[in-house]
C-alpha cells in the first residue's frame, strides 16, 4: 500500500510486440495421455501418440498382429487401491476408440470412484497392448452419503427438512446468474445454448430423492434406473462450417463432437451439414435416434 | 452471544480477469474494469464509508480477486480509469443543462451528483488507490476481504499439483503485499472444490473457503446441520461454507427476483445510442461506435419495446429498494426462526453473490444493501450480520466432513469449464503446467536473465489458467476474445519455453511481456517445483 502514484499522463504506447501466430500446436511431440473429471458421470479423456510409439509397438508385436487388433480405452475402476500396477483393479471395461479422435467423452459406470485410463490395443486373443496411460481421477457421488457421523446424529426427519430447505430443488442453477451479466454486456440477450444439452442437467438431480433416506436394509424390493444420452462425433474439411440441428459447431482440429440428452421415448433428428466458405458445396449426414424403453 | 435466533453471512465475490493492452491507446474490453469501478466497486465503497459515518455496524464478506487488486493497482489502468471517470463528470454535466425543465432532469442530477461524489472518494479519500478503502474497512473490523486462486484458475482440472499450489500461494502472497497480513478464507474460483485441495490452503494458514451446497450436502459423512453450519475438511480441519440457495434465488430468481420490478433502471436503453451522435461521439471508443457509456434515464416500465421506455425517478427506485431490502430481511428472519427449531445450535445462512451483480446489473442493488445494512442494525433483533471468523470463533468445534467435488456452475460440476466447445484447452494449460513444473525443479532460484525469463512463464501460466476464459467460451459471448487470450498466453510461454531450452533467450521479447502481462510483479516461479508441493503434501500423510 505504500506504492503511491504519481499523477504522471498515460505511459507512452507500447510498440506492438512480435505477432503472436495464429495456431496452438495440435500435439507437443510425447506419447501421453489425461483424464479430467467432469461430473459424476462423465470423465474427459486426452491423448497425444506420436510415430514413435506406434513403431516400437509395431516392432515388438508386428504389423500383422495390430491390424488385426481393435484400439480400445481400457478404464479401471481402482478405488480404495493404492498404489495400481496394471493388475490389481478392481473391475475394467473397454470400450472402443477412434484413436485419430485425440479426446473422448468416458461415460463412467458408477458415480464417486475413482478411475484411470488405458490406451491400447486389444488383440482377438484378448491380449492388451498398452501404448498410454493417464492420471487417476475421482469422481464425486451425486447423492447424499450414507454414512451416518456417531458423534453428529441427527434426527432423521429433521435431516431431511434441512435438505429441503438446503435448496436441493435449485442445485446446479448457480452460475446462471453470472451467465446473464456477462452476457448483457455484450447486449446480447440469448443465451448460447448450443453447448449445453438440454435437460441433461437434471440428469443427477433427478434422483435426488431416491437418495435422502438411507436404502432399508432388509426390503427385498429393488429399484433401478437408467438414462441415456448420446454423442455425436465426426470430422469434417477444416475449411468446412458445420452444423448440428442448425446450430453452427466449432471444429478442433477439423473434428468435432456433441453430447445431447436422449430422454424416454424421444426421437431425435439431428442433421449434420457441412458447406464451405462460399456455400456452394454442401455435403449432409442426418442421424435420427429413437429411444424406447419397456418395461 | 446475544439473543438473536441465528446468523447471516453475506458474502461478495468481486473478480474480473486481468485484462491491460498497453498497445492500445483503448481497449474494449477494459471498459469491463471501469464500469466495475463505477457501477459496484466505488459505490460499494461509499456505502461503507455512509455505514460508517452513521455509526451504522455491519459485516460484510468479500473477495476482491488478485487480477482485481493487481488492475486496481495498476498505474496505467488508473490513469485510464480516471479519464474514463472524468469524461462521465463532464457529460454529466452537460445534461444537466440539456434536460433541464424536463422528465429526465432528476436522473440526470443523480448521475451528476454520483460521479462528483465518486471522483471525490477517488481522488481525495483514497488517492487513487481503492484498495487503500478496502483495507481501511477491514481494518476497522467491519469488511473480511478474502483472496481467490492467483488468477481464478479452475483448480479441479488442474492435474498437476504444483499449479494448485502455485495458484494458493501466488494469490496469498499478493494478498500480503496489498493488505498487510495473510488472508484468513478464500474464494475458489467458481467455487470449484477438488477433495485434498485444502492442503494448499491450509499451508497458507487460509481457515475457510465458500462452496456450492451439495459441496457439502453431498459430503461424507452427512453433514448433521445441511448447509446451516460449516464443516471441517479432514486432516486439514479448512472450514467450508456453503451456500443457501433459498436467499440466492430470493434476489436472482428470473421470475420473481427483486432486480425485474418495472421501476428499477433499465439496462438496455442507454445514452451511447440515444443521444445525437456529434454530441454523444467524444465519449465513445476512438472507433467512433455506439456503444453502452452507462448512463441510462428509462426504468424497466414493464414489457413494452425499448423505446416506449418511461423515465426513471431516482427517488421512486430508491424507495422500491429500501421495500426489497425490507422484504430480504423479513425473509432471513422467518428462515432463521424456523431452522433454529430444527437445529440444537444457533443457524448460519450464507448469502452469496457476484459482487458486479450490484450496481451493474441491478443498479440500485448497491441501495439495497445499504438499506439492509441499516434495518438489519435499527429494525429487528432475531438475526446478525457475521463473518465466517466470528462464527467459528463462536462454535469452534464443527462435524468433520470430506466434503464432495463441486462447483457453483451450470449443473453443478465441471460442465461449464469443460465441454466440446473449450475442452481444446485443456491440452495446452496442462503441457504448460507440466513443463513449469520441470523447468523450476531443473533450475532451482535461477537469477538474471533467466530468472526473469522463468518469473514471465508463470506469469504467462496463470494468466491462461484463469477459468474467465473457458466460461466465456462457453457463454458464447466474448468468444473471440477469450480464444485469443487463451492462444496468446499459450504461445507465450511456449516462445520463452523454446528460448530457454535452446539458450537463446531474446531479452526484448521478455521485456515486452513484461510490460503487456504485467500482473504479480513480485512472483516467484520457484513455488511450481515438485518440493514446495511436496512439503504441503507430506505433512497430511
Amino acid at each position: 500500500m505504500e506504492k503511491h502514484l504519481s499523477s504522471t499522463a498515460f505511459q507512452p504506447v507500447r510498440p506492438a510486440a512480435p505477432q503472436d501466430s495464429a495456431d496452438l500446436p495440435t500435439g507437443y511431440g510425447t506419447t501421453e495421455s489425461y483424464l479430467l473429471p467432469k461430473d459424476p458421470a462423465w470423465m474427459f479423456l486426452f491423448w497425444e501418440i506420436i510415430p514413435a510409439t506406434f513403431d516400437y509397438i509395431r516392432s515388438q508385436y508386428g504389423q500383422e498382429t495390430l491390424n488385426r487388433s481393435r484400439t480400445i480405452i481400457r478404464l479401471y475402476d481402482i478405488t480404495g487401491v493404492e498404489y495400481f500396477d496394471g493388475n490389481n483393479a478392481n473391475v475394467f471395461y473397454d470400450m472402443p476408440v477412434m484413436l485419430d479422435a485425440k479426446s473422448w467423452y468416458i461415460h463412467a459406470p458408477q458415480a464417486g470412484r475413482t478411475y484411470i485410463a488405458d490406451l491400447g490395443f486389444l488383440t482377438p486373443e484378448g491380449q492388451f497392448i498398452l501404448l498410454t496411460r493417464t492420471n487417476v481421477t475421482s469422481l464425486p457421488p451425486g447423492k447424499v452419503s450414507d454414512i451416518i457421523d456417531d458423534q453428529w446424529m441427527c434426527v432423521e426427519g429433521d435431516f431431511i427438512k434441512l435438505l429441503e430447505l438446503s435448496g436441493a430443488a435449485h442445485i446446479g442453477l448457480g452460475a446462471s446468474e453470472r451467465m446473464h451479466v456477462i452476457d448483457q454486456r455484450w447486449r446480447l440477450t440469448e443465451l448460447a445454448g448450443a453447448l449445453r444439452a438440454p435437460s441433461s442437467a437434471m440428469s443427477s438431480w433427478s434422483s435426488f430423492a431416491l437418495h435422502t433416506a438411507p436404502a432399508p436394509v432388509e426390503d427385498e424390493d429393488i429399484w433401478l434406473k437408467a438414462d441415456c444420452e448420446i454423442i455425436v462425433y465426426g470430422s469434417a474439411s477444416r475449411n468446412a462450417i458445420v452444423s448440428i440441428n442448425g446450430k453452427e459447431i466449432q471444429l478442433q482440429d477439423g473434428k468435432f463432437s456433441f453430447r445431447q440428452a436422449l430422454p424416454s421415448g424421444a426421437v431425435l433428428d439431428l442433421p449434420i451439414k457441412a458447406t464451405n466458405k462460399k456455400g456452394d458445396k454442401k455435403r449432409q449426414v442426418h442421424i435420427k435416434a429413437l429411444r424406447e424403453q419397456g418395461k | 452471544m446475544g439473543q438473536e435466533k441465528g446468523y447471516l453471512a453475506l458474502v461478495l465475490h468481486a473478480h474480473l480477469p486481468f485484462i491491460k493492452h498497453p498497445e492500445y491507446p483503448d481497449f474494449l474490453e477494459e471498459d469491463w474494469f471501469y464500469e466495475a469501478m463505477v457501477e459496484t466497486y466505488l459505490p460499494l465503497l461509499n456505502v461503507f464509508e455512509n455505514l460508517t459515518d452513521e455509526g451504522v455496524d455491519f459485516r460484510l464478506t468479500m473477495s476482491v480477486t488478485p487480477p482485481l487488486c493487481n488492475m486496481m493497482s495498476d498505474p496505467l489502468l488508473i490513469e485510464r480509469f480516471r479519464h474514463y471517470l472524468n469524461q462521465r463528470v463532464e457529460l454529466s454535466e452537460k445534461e444537466l443543462q440539456r434536460t433541464h425543465g424536463t422528465d429526465f432532469a432528476p436522473v440526470a442530477k443523480m448521475y451528476y451528483d454520483k460521479f462528483r461524489r465518486l471522483k471525490d472518494l477517488f481522488e481525495n479519500k483514497y488517492h487513487s488507490h481503492v484498495l487503500e478503502g478496502f483495507k481501511k474497512f477491514q481494518d476497522m473490523g467491519k469488511l473480511e476481504i478474502i483472496t481467490c486462486g492467483a488468477t481464478h484458475g479452475y483448480l479441479p482440472l488442474m492435474v498437476h499439483k504444483e499449479s494448485v499450489n502455485a495458484q494458493v500461494k501466488i494469490a496469498a502472497n499478493d494478498y500480503r503485499i496489498r493488505f498487510g497480513r495473510s488472508p484468513r478464507g478464500i474464494w475458489l474460483g467458481e467455487c470449484a472444490y477438488n477433495p485434498g485441495d485444502d492442503k494448499f490452503l491450509r499451508d497458507e494458514g487460509i481457515r475457510f473457503f465458500f462452496m456450492e451446497s451439495h459441496g457439502i450436502l453431498h459430503g461424507t459423512p452427512r453433514p448433521k446441520y445441511g448447509i446451516y453450519a460449516p464443516v471441517y475438511c479432514p486432516k486439514t480441519g479448512v472450514a467450508a461454507f456453503a451456500r443457501d440457495m433459498e436467499s440466492a434465488q430470493q434476489v436472482w430468481s428470473a421470475e420473481s427476483g427483486y432486480p425485474g420490478d418495472a421501476r428499477y433502471r433499465e439496462f438496455y436503453r442507454d445514452l451511447g445510442y440515444d443521444l445525437d451522435y456529434d454530441y454523444i461521439k467524444p465519449y465513445l471508443h476512438s472507433d467512433g461506435v455506439r456503444r453502452n457509456i452507462g448512463m441510462k434515464y428509462c426504468k424497466i416500465t414493464g414489457k413494452v419495446p425499448l423505446n416506449q421506455k418511461a423515465p426513471y425517478y431516482p427517488d421512486e427506485a430508491r424507495s422500491v429498494a429500501a421495500e426489497h431490502a425490507g422484504n430480504f430481511m423479513f425473509n432471513r428472519q422467518k428462515q432463521i426462526e424456523y431452522l433454529a427449531t430444527l437445529m440444537d445450535r444457533k443457524p448460519l445462512v450464507v448469502s452469496m453473490y457476484d459482487a458486479e451483480l450490484y450496481g451493474h446489473w441491478w443498479y440500485e442493488g448497491i441501495d439495497f444493501l445499504e438499506f439492509l445494512f441499516k434495518k438489519i442494525y435499527y429494525d429487528q433483533k432475531d438475526i446478525k450480520l457475521i463473518t465466517p471468523m466470528e462464527y467459528l470463533e463462536m462454535y469452534p468445534v464443527n462435524q468433520t466432513v470430506q466434503p464432495s467435488m463441486s462447483s457453483w456452475g451450470d449443473k453443478g460440476y465441471h460442465d461449464v469449464w469443460l465441454n466440446s466447445g473449450n475442452d481444446w484447452i485443456y491440452r495446452h494449460l496442462i503441457k504448460s503446467a507440466e513443463r513449469m513444473r520441470d523447468l523450476a525443479n531443473a533450475h532451482p532460484h535461477a537469477g538474471g536473465l533467466l530468472g526473469r525469463t522463468l518469473n514471465q512463464m508463470a506469469r504467462e501460466l496463470v494468466l491462461m489458467q484463469s477459468s474467465d476464459w473457458a466460461f466465456l467460451m462457453t457463454t458464447g459471448t466474448a468468444k473471440e476474445y477469450s480464444t485469443k487470450r487463451t492462444k496468446d498466453h499459450v504461445q507465450r510461454f511456449n516462445e520463452l519455453y523454446e528460448q530457454i531450452k535452446h539458450n537463446r533467450i531474446n531479452e526484448a521479447y521478455v521485456y515486452d511481456l513484461e510490460c503487456r502481462d504485467s500482473i504479480f510483479q513480485e512472483i516467484d516461479y520457484n513455488v511450481y517445483s515438485s518440493a514446495a508441493k511436496d512439503k504441503v503434501l507430506n505433512q497430511y500423510k
